[in-house]
């Protein structure tokens, strides 16, 4: 388990990351795409994924559409043309901070 | 699916029950959790148990809040939603209080209208005479005269003055002078029918190198340069020559003086102090080529170089009255005289200069173009603007601290589940916002449907600026503005209420910020009843003047204009016109005792014959040419003496005076047999002509009337057997007057079949001298009412409030035995207080300002205690009306209603 301090900064750039491989998700599948993919070591809290989803929203990065299953309402949420657009950009400049932190911290990534 | 709908059900229900209900944040954390139970299920789990893992995971109710929360904050961080919340808020808040809403709408829509109508009036007319290019170094000369009693501020000057000043002061680039005879009668060459022009005006050619008013037709450097030439404005070119082949046609003036037209200009717009039709040159006017300084009757302006220095020129003219003026009144006065002596016993010939820019505003002086406007009424106007905005604004700042109570308890909600005091201003003002742009809107409408009102009353031609982006841009800062600027002090006010006081029920704010508001209550019950005792002035000053016992009787005589245009038929006209039964008698004369357009009549300095001429014995003298029927056909009372009869021959040498200048020649006790002189022509230079001095008896004294406004004396006045064909009056009977006009006109059209026949009646024409004050007076009232109106409505809003707050305490009364009369006089009594304290503020600032405002009539009526007492009584009653069916709904109701609920 990863502490939550530690993916704070790096939420946005999963969230990005993973709606650009995966198309139209939910919340909840995102936690658990994000759970799968790390080997159960990142469990995104609800608490933190759904403000950063609505503050992206309005920022303009995501759009979503509401779809009725039964009696829930469920909320997808894809990437905007904006949104697709950085993708790149931000994983570079995550993969960037992990180079420099390694060398700060002096350890080789294996 | 392993949920069923009741397991849905039950989450839904007990997620909301948890406190997850904000919208797009509740539905997409059920269906999470709902995801989540299944997946714990899919593991074996039952679902009461796989919910509660799922709950745990999201950290119970207080974790499940907080996601809320955070979701909540980041949505309303940004600007747009928050505007948007905002708004949607403001818009349910004011539906809920729809009679607060209105009354704040309906009194700010008011005043803003009443506002942008009056802002613009005085706009229109500060721009006046602006549109002339070199406007600012466009400068008219002024004189004043001063000989004993006699006082003469004119807006006009000689008629050599302009040559002179040229050639004595390199500061003057060009001079232009008017001279104005009246209206003439107009026509075609060819056309037999006359066309009367009443804005005719003799000028120099050198106009249109002053003035900018563009010549369509004709070269400006040659039109009016020679004798019998006229430019005459589009309106007239059109109306006789709808070919547009005006120039170098010929034109006909008052059947006997043929004129080419040289120029054709533009229309000259509205706002200029002088609008002229038709300009006829100077070239060929005697009057205009004579060298006398002492007659003044040519408008002068003069055009300075740029850079010249009106001031120091001014300082110059002293000296230039001594050597052209000094020699002259030397000639006239005789041996002895000389400027120096003239100045020094307190008489005064001085030329002043006043800007163009000044003068539809500034002046008011004998000889000006009519229609001058007037500073104070600017003054008087934007004092009104400001207050009906003023009261327009305290109503709704009233209505919201008043209303504060109520909205405590939302303020401390709002604050416990997380406001922060911005949040609290940002919907406090963004409520005043939406209802100031809403009033704006309204205002709008409203100015635009009263505007034809006010032009009419007001006799301008104002619209609103639609096309202007200017108007637009002010309107909406305006809005915004005093949105703001109304909700600051509620917003403030309210936001600061701390949560825990206003949800205990500790606060009650409604009665405690009532020493603001009962201030501004006395504040916009000071202005009302200031405009009250304002209009009353007006009012009561009006009629005094209009029925004053002005000496003649103006009722029931029929003036015709233009007899002159009958030519030699005149008196045949009057024979004529006199054969009809209800017309008692008639007169031919130059000057009837009201201000018309063509009139004649004589200023000249006569002296009792037998006495040394110095300038203590000349006296200014009006003379007016009048036949034997004059003043029986008037109604004007003889004193001594007898009127000028055919009976005496001798008469055409006698004269009849009024009383005043019977008392300033020294002729009284015994005025009759007492005889006159003056000169009656100039030499060639300008100095009297000594041969031509004639002596005049008196054979009778009329007792004082009015021919002037009332804000004159009455001055020295004497009248000539004199063929004058000006105008004509007949007195008639009042019951047959259809019957006098038709009769009247057919005389007229029998003699002169192609003359314009046009008449008017006495008391008519004599009220109109006072138009403008009747204008003032009329549109004050409105404004003043409407004050008045929005005053009210605020005081009624709060009466409404005050009772609404009370219900309870006036249940309880009831309950314990009050009547109903002593609860309307509760409720009635603090806002009677007020009221009070409000007239005591306003009387005496009224008086002062009455005081000012009379100081200009010489007549003036008596403003006795009762105006006053009048005044405040008024603005009492209509409060306590207002007031009053507030109070009476609130005492009359049943008190079970009131206190069983809550």
């Amino acid at each position: 388990m990863h502490s939550t301090e530690l993916l704070k900064g790096t939420l946005q750039t999963i969230i990005l990351k993973i709606l650009a491989d995966h198309g139209r998700m939910y919340g909840y599948e995102i936690t658990q795409r994000v759970k799968e993919l790390s080997g159960g070591t990142i469990l995104l809290t609800e608490g933190a994924l759904y403000p950063t989803l609505h503050k992206m929203e309005a920022e303009g990065f995501l759009q979503t559409e509401t779809q009725n299953i039964g009696k829930r309402v469920r909320k997808y949420y894809t990437l905007t043309a904006e949104g697709s657009s950085v993708v790149a950009e931000k994983v570079n400049e995550f993969i960037a901070f992990i180079k420099t932190m390694s060398t700060v911290l002096n350890v080789a990534i294996a | 699916m392993l949920l069923t709908a009741d397991h849905i059900d039950y989450i839904i229900k007990d997620v909301q029950y948890r406190g997850i209900v904000a919208e797009g944040v509740g539905d997409e954390l059920i269906d999470h959790i709902c995801s989540a139970t299944e997946a714990e299920m899919q593991k074996g789990l039952r679902f009461l148990d796989a919910y509660h893992t799922v709950l745990r995971s999201f950290g119970q109710t207080s974790g499940l809040r907080d996601t809320q929360k955070q979701v909540l904050l980041c949505y309303h961080s940004t600007a747009k939603n928050m505007i948007k919340n905002y708004f949607t808020i403001a818009i349910r808040n004011l539906k809920k209080h729809r009679f607060y809403t209105f009354i704040n709408v309906a009194g700010l829509a008011t005043g803003v209208a009443a506002c942008m109508i009056i802002v613009l009036f005085v706009l229109s007319e500060l721009s006046f005479d602006k549109h002339h290019e070199k406007a600012n170094r466009i400068y008219r000369v002024n004189s004043e005269i001063k000989f004993g009693e006699t006082h003469y501020k004119l807006a006009q000057c000689s008629a050599p003055l302009v040559n002179d000043m040229l050639q004595e002061f390199p500061e003057v680039e060009a001079g232009v002078r008017f001279r104005s005879r009246g209206s003439y009668l107009v026509k075609k060459n060819d056309a037999a029918e006359n066309i009367k022009e009443e804005n005719v005006i003799w000028t120099d050619s050198s106009f249109f190198q002053v003035f900018t008013v563009p010549l369509l037709q004709g070269n400006a450097n040659k039109a009016l340069s020679e004798p019998k030439t006229v430019c005459i404005s589009k309106k007239v070119s059109d109306k006789f020559f709808p070919n547009n082949d005006a120039l170098g046609q010929t034109l006909i003036l008052d059947n006997n003086y043929t004129v080419k037209i040289t120029g054709v200009f533009d229309n000259m717009p509205e706002s200029s102090h002088f609008n002229f039709d038709i300009l006829i040159s100077l070239t060929d006017m005697d009057e205009a080529q004579s060298p006398s300084h002492l007659s003044n009757n040519f408008n002068t302006y003069l055009l300075l170089h740029e850079g010249s220095d009106a001031v120091a020129l001014e300082s110059k003219f002293p000296a230039f009255v001594k050597k052209y003026v000094g020699p002259q009144a030397a000639l006239a006065v005789g041996e002895g005289f000389s400027m120096e002596k003239f100045i020094a016993s307190g008489n005064k010939f001085e030329y002043t200069l006043i800007p163009l820019l000044d003068i539809h505003l500034h002046s008011d002086l004998g000889g000006d173009f009519a229609g001058n406007g007037n500073i104070t009424y600017v003054y008087l106007f934007s004092a009104i603007a400001l207050f009906i905005l003023v009261i327009a604004c305290i109503n709704f700042m009233n209505l919201s601290t008043a209303r504060s109570s109520n909205r405590a308890k939302e303020v401390g909600v709002r604050k416990v589940m997380g406001s922060l005091r911005p949040h609290l201003v940002g919907q406090f003002l963004s409520e005043s916002v939406l209802i100031s742009l809403f009033s704006f809107l309204l205002a709008l409408m409203i100015a635009y449907i009263s505007l034809p009102v006010f032009n009419m009353l007001s006799q301008k031609n104002l619209s609103l600026p639609w096309s202007s982006p200017l108007f637009y841009g002010i309107l909406l800062t305006a809005a915004f503005a005093i949105g703001l600027l109304a909700g600051l002090y509620p917003s403030f006010f309210l936001s600061a209420f701390k949560p825990i006081n206003v949800l205990k029920g500790n606060l009650s704010l409604g009665m405690k910020s009532g020493a603001v508001r009962s201030s501004l209550v006395v504040f916009q019950f000071v202005i009302s009843i200031f405009l009250i005792i304002g209009t009353l002035t007006i009012y009561r000053q009006l009629n005094y003047i209009q029925n004053k016992k002005i000496g003649f009787e103006k009722d029931q005589v029929i003036v015709i204009h233009d007899v002159y245009a009958l030519n030699k038929t005149a008196q045949a006209f009057k024979e004529d016109v006199l054969k009809n039964s209800s017309i008692e008698s008639g007169t031919l004369s130059g000057f009837l005792p009201v201000r018309s357009a063509s009139s004649w009549r004589n200023d000249n300095t006569y002296w009792p014959e037998g006495v040394p001429l110095t300038d203590e014995t000349m006296i200014g003298l009006q003379t007016w040419s009048v036949d034997y029927d004059y003043i029986k056909t008037l109604g004007i009372k003889l004193k001594e003496g007898r009127f000028l009869s055919p009976d005496f021959l001798s008469d055409s040498t006698a004269l009849v005076i009024n009383e005043s200048a019977a008392k300033r020649f020294g002729f009284m006790p015994n005025p009759i047999g007492k005889k006159i002189v003056g000169y009656t022509d100039n030499l060639p230079n300008g100095a009297p002509d000594p041969a031509s001095l004639r002596g005049r008896t008196v054979v009778g004294v009329v007792e004082d009337f009015h021919f002037e406004s009332l804000k004159e004396n009455i001055t020295p006045l004497a009248f000539f057997l004199e063929k004058n064909y000006g105008s004509a009056a007949f007195r008639f009977q009042a019951k047959h007057t259809q019957d006098v006009i038709q009769s009247i006109e057919a005389s007229w059209k029998k003699l002169a079949p192609t003359q314009p026949f046009s008449y008017s009646f006495l008391d008519e024409d004599f009220a109109s001298m006072y138009k403008n004050e009747q204008r003032l007076g009329e549109t004050f009232g409105v404004f003043a009412a409407l004050a008045i109106i929005i005053a009210c409505l605020g005081l009624f809003a709060l009466t409404a409030f005050t009772a609404e707050q009370r219900t309870k305490e006036i249940g309880i009364r009831k309950v314990l035995g009050a009547s109903v009369s002593s609860i309307v006089l509760l409720l009635s009594k603090e806002f009677g207080k007020l009221i009070f304290i409000a007239f005591v503020l306003a009387a005496p600032l009224a008086w002062y300002a009455i005081q000012w405002w009379l100081k200009d009539y010489t007549y003036k009526v008596e403003i006795g205690v009762l105006v006053y007492v009048f005044a405040g009584v008024f603005a009492f009653m209509v409060a306590w009306l207002t007031m009053g069916y507030q109070s009476i709904k609130a005492a009359r109701s049943n008190p079970v209603k009131s206190l069983r609920s809550e």
